[in-house]
Formats: C-alpha cells, structure tokens, sequence
C-alpha cells in the first residue's frame, strides 16, 4: 500500500527541478559580478551593477525557484494540474534563463538590443507561465486563504513583469516613459503583490506543517492577499493622480503590509512545538527579523532626513530585504520541498516492494546548517558593504559564491541520492521479475 | 467523532511530512476489515484523500473548533 500515493497528481520530478538546479547558478553569476564590478557597484541604487546584481537575485534566483514551487504546489493544494508540464515548463524555463542573461547583459552595456532581447524573452515566458498556472486554476473555488493568495500572487507576477518588459522596452526603443517612477511601482508589485503575497499563500500551509506551528490567524489568512494587493493598487494610483501626502500614507501601508506579514509569522513560530530549530527554522526567523529590519530603514528614511538623504539607504533596505528576507526563506523552503518530493517520488518508484530512503537522509543536515551559516556570512558583508564598500565587496562577492555554490552541492546530492535509490529499485524490481530458471 | 470508535489512533500533530502519511498507511495496512483507524492532524490531508481512494478506503474528516481535524478510515469492502 506504501506505493500509492498520490502520484498521479504530482508533475515529474523534472518540472520544478530544473528551476531549483538553474536557480543557485544565477546566486554565483551575482557572486561574480560583485567581484568584477568593485567598490563602484554600491555607489547608488541605480549604478548598472547594482540593477543587474538585483535581476541576477530576484529573477535568475528568486522567480526561478518560486515558479518551480508553484508547478509543485497547484496540483497539490489547489488540485490545479498544468497540462503537459514537462515541454511547456522546458520552453518557458530556457525563456528565463536566457531572459536573465540578456537583461544582465543590458545593464551592464546599456545596448538597445540586449535590453529588447530580455523584454521579449521573460515577458514571453512568464506570460506563458501564467496563462498555464490560470488555466489550471481556472474553475477551481478559493477554498483556502492559499488558493486566494495564490491567483492573487498570480496577478502581482502579471503587473511586475508588465512594467518590467515597458522598462526594459523603454531603453531599448527610447520611449518617453518616467523611468524612476515606474521603476519604484515596479519593485513595489514584485516584492509585496507578488513575493510576499506568494509567500504569505505558501507559508499559510508549509509554516504549520513543517514547522509544527499553530496555524496563522483566520483575519491574517482570510484578509491579508487582497488587503496587500488592493493596497499596492492604491498606492500606485495614488503615486500618479496624488503624489506628495495620500501617495506617501499609502506607501506606508505597503510598507506595513511586509512587516505584518513578518510579524504574524514570527509569533508564530515562536509557539512552534519543536524543542531545537532546524535550518528551515532559523533561515525563516533570519527572513523575517530581516524583513522587519528593511522596513524600519525604509521608514526611517522617510522620518529623518538625514537618513533620507544618504544615498545608501535603499541599498541597505535592498539587501536586507532580498538577500536576508526572501532568499532566506526560499533556502528554507528548498530544504524541505526538495527532500520531500525525492521522497514521493521514490516512495512510488519502489512500488511497495522498496522503501524510500528516509526524508531526513535525502540532504545532510550538517551540510544544510552549513551552508545556512554561508548564506548568513553573504548577507552580513553585503551589509557591510554598502557602508565601506572598497573593504567588503570582494569578500560579498566570494562569500556570495560560496553560499550559492554549497546551495547548488546540497542540491545536487539530493539528486544523486535520488539516482542511486532509483538504480536499487530497478535492480530489485528486476530481480523479482526474473523468472525461475528450470 | 471519538477515539472510542477506532481500533487504532495516529496522533500526528506533532510529526513532520512525511511522517503523518506514513504512519497512517502503516496503521491502515495493520487493519482488518471492519476495523478503523482515527487520524489526528493539525490541517486537513488533501492528498491523504487521493491515496484512500487509490487504496480502497472510505474516510470521514471533522474539522475541530481547535482548527485540527479528526480523519476516520476504514476498509471501503464492509
């Protein structure tokens, strides 16, 4: 009986993990870039190293495993099933990975083409993305607060990327777009309507159950996807039609949405029944202390003028919310999304005849803790680097590609435990099958 | 719903994935016709459900005021 599950509605292995095996590669390239570009990088928020360090991280990295997590979890918890996962997702993951080259490669030679090459690229391919993950979803009741975040998130993905691609269409054909403007609205839809409305939707279920939490508060479930979408929608009408005091009030209330989200999740936590935390626990309590931390820089900035004025603010605010927020809580969840799906999947594979290999053996906990410390080490010299820059960007840099190289290790010896059982399962089933000689 | 009313309990509100699944499977797999086994689970096991059906059980959940939820099995045969 062990080997039915419910297999046949889980996507092949090779649908969400080619978005988690690509993923930590983009985390080295970031690496590399700091280590090419130096101290310079940091000297705003909008030098071409800085831009193309933020895509490597919230597209090459961040986007890639989210979209590999939602193949994974709409058939799962929403009972959505993408219609031929493997060839479409294939196409739609080569349109990223190229996308985000291409849109380095703009940045950082500000060339028309590149910048075009890149809209075409990941606007084609997260169109074709959503247009899968709506049909799957489409009919299916919002049952559950994760159901409604994630169509939610859906639409955040949809708006991020449209201003992305008018941007990146921008420089490349020259159109008289306000630039900052937009830019500002752009990252506002990709971190709340998008990550953290996805997030929130996803931590609904993944907190409580491997956690061992209590379960998120019914308001916080029932109203936080719509009340963070419905206001970033203000904020962004408010930015256009009533800059100075609404758009500023509104934005404030974005702000607060992240650290409502971090709050409630770290009150949480701490009522979790487990005695010691794993990494999952510390990366998720690391996210989200550091998420708390960006939004009091940001209002801080917005408070003191002195802090408003100095140019490093938003790069402060940046890493504390990319590198120490959501790339946290995205290792975190790798750590159990990956070894519980390598279980599944051999747990079918064996048809009753062979077990899985224990979930906690799939990914070595030691390995996981270390390099857990790896990514936290990144986080601090980032931080370290946008105060004395010509110091801490190398060491950022190496560090960066230490904790994503360890990050792809782990990873890649989950698949070769994967591999190894699958052998012994074929040698086994063989065997039984193997008629009696005479 | 009451434990009275199964022959075999798994209380697992304090397990981690995969734990609950297999230690329910295991449960089910020590059972006789006519017998029952009572889940206990802090949410609600969608894919528990698609693997009952696969198997040839039947199940009844209530959910409880705690936000738990109480899943009873048996053989579909009796």
């Amino acid at each position: 009986m062990q080997a039915l599950l419910s297999y046949d509605q889980s996507p092949p292995l090779a649908a969400p993990f080619r978005f988690f095996l690509s993923a930590p590669v983009f985390g080295i390239l970031a690496g590399l870039l700091l280590l090419w570009s130096g101290a310079d990088l940091f000297s705003s928020r909008w030098t071409p190293g800085v831009l193309a360090l933020t895509h490597l991280i919230t597209v090459g990295f961040m986007l890639q495993i989210m979209l590999g997590a939602l193949v994974q979890i709409l058939p799962v918890v929403a009972g959505a099933n993408m219609s031929r996962p493997l060839l479409v997702l294939g196409a739609v993951h080569a349109a990223i990975c190229l996308g985000t080259l291409f849109l380095v490669a703009a940045f950082l030679s500000f060339l028309p083409y590149w910048f075009t090459a890149a809209a075409i690229f990941l606007g084609a391919g997260v169109t074709v993305f959503i247009a899968l993950a709506a049909h799957a979803l489409f009919g299916i009741p919002s049952t559950s607060p994760t159901i409604s975040g994630l169509k939610f998130a859906l639409v955040g993905l949809a708006v991020t990327v449209g201003l992305g691609v008018a941007l990146s269409l921008s420089f490349g054909w020259s159109l008289n777009l306000p630039l900052l403007q937009l830019a500002d609205i752009h990252l506002g839809w990709g971190f709340v309507a998008w990550g953290t409305v996805l997030l929130a939707a996803v931590a609904y279920v993944v907190v409580p159950m491997f956690q061992l939490t209590p379960a998120y508060p019914g308001w916080f479930g029932r109203g936080f996807p719509l009340s963070a979408l419905a206001l970033v929608l203000i904020w962004t009408l408010a930015d256009f039609v009533m800059p100075g005091f609404v758009a500023t009030l509104s934005s404030v209330s974005v702000v607060a949405v992240v650290a409502l989200f971090a709050a409630v999740t770290l009150n949480i936590q701490r009522r979790s029944k487990r005695t010691r935390f794993d990494a999952t626990q510390h990366l998720w309590r690391g996210a989200m202390c550091s998420a708390l931390a960006a939004c009091a820089v940001w209002l801080l900035a917005l408070a003191v003028p002195v802090v408003g004025e100095w140019p490093g603010w938003p790069l402060l605010c940046g890493v504390l919310l990319l590198f120490g927020g959501f790339v946290s809580v995205i290792v975190g969840m790798l750590y159990k999304i990956v070894p519980f799906l390598i279980w599944l999947h051999l747990q079918n594979q064996g048809q009753g005849i062979m077990m899985a290999p224990n979930m906690k053996k799939i990914i070595d906990d030691q390995a996981m803790s270390r390099q857990m410390l790896a990514h936290f080490v990144s986080c601090a010299l980032l931080l370290l680097a946008v105060f004395w820059p010509d110091w801490f960007v190398c060491p950022a840099g190496l560090a960066l590609i230490v904790a994503y190289g360890w990050l792809l290790r782990n990873l890649l010896a989950a698949m070769s435990v994967y591999r190894g059982h699958q052998h012994k399962i074929a040698a086994v089933i063989a065997t039984q099958q193997t008629p009696p000689s005479l | 719903m009451t434990q009275a009313k199964a022959d075999m309990v798994v209380d697992a509100r304090n397990m981690e994935p995969p734990d609950p699944f297999v230690h329910t499977m295991e449960a089910l797999d020590a059972i006789k016709p006519g017998q029952k086994v009572l889940l206990l689970l802090g949410r609600e096991p969608f894919p528990l459900y698609r693997a009952l059906e696969l198997n040839g059980f039947s199940w009844q959940t209530e959910h409880l005021p705690d936000g738990s939820v109480e899943v009873l099995m048996w053989h579909k045969t009796q």
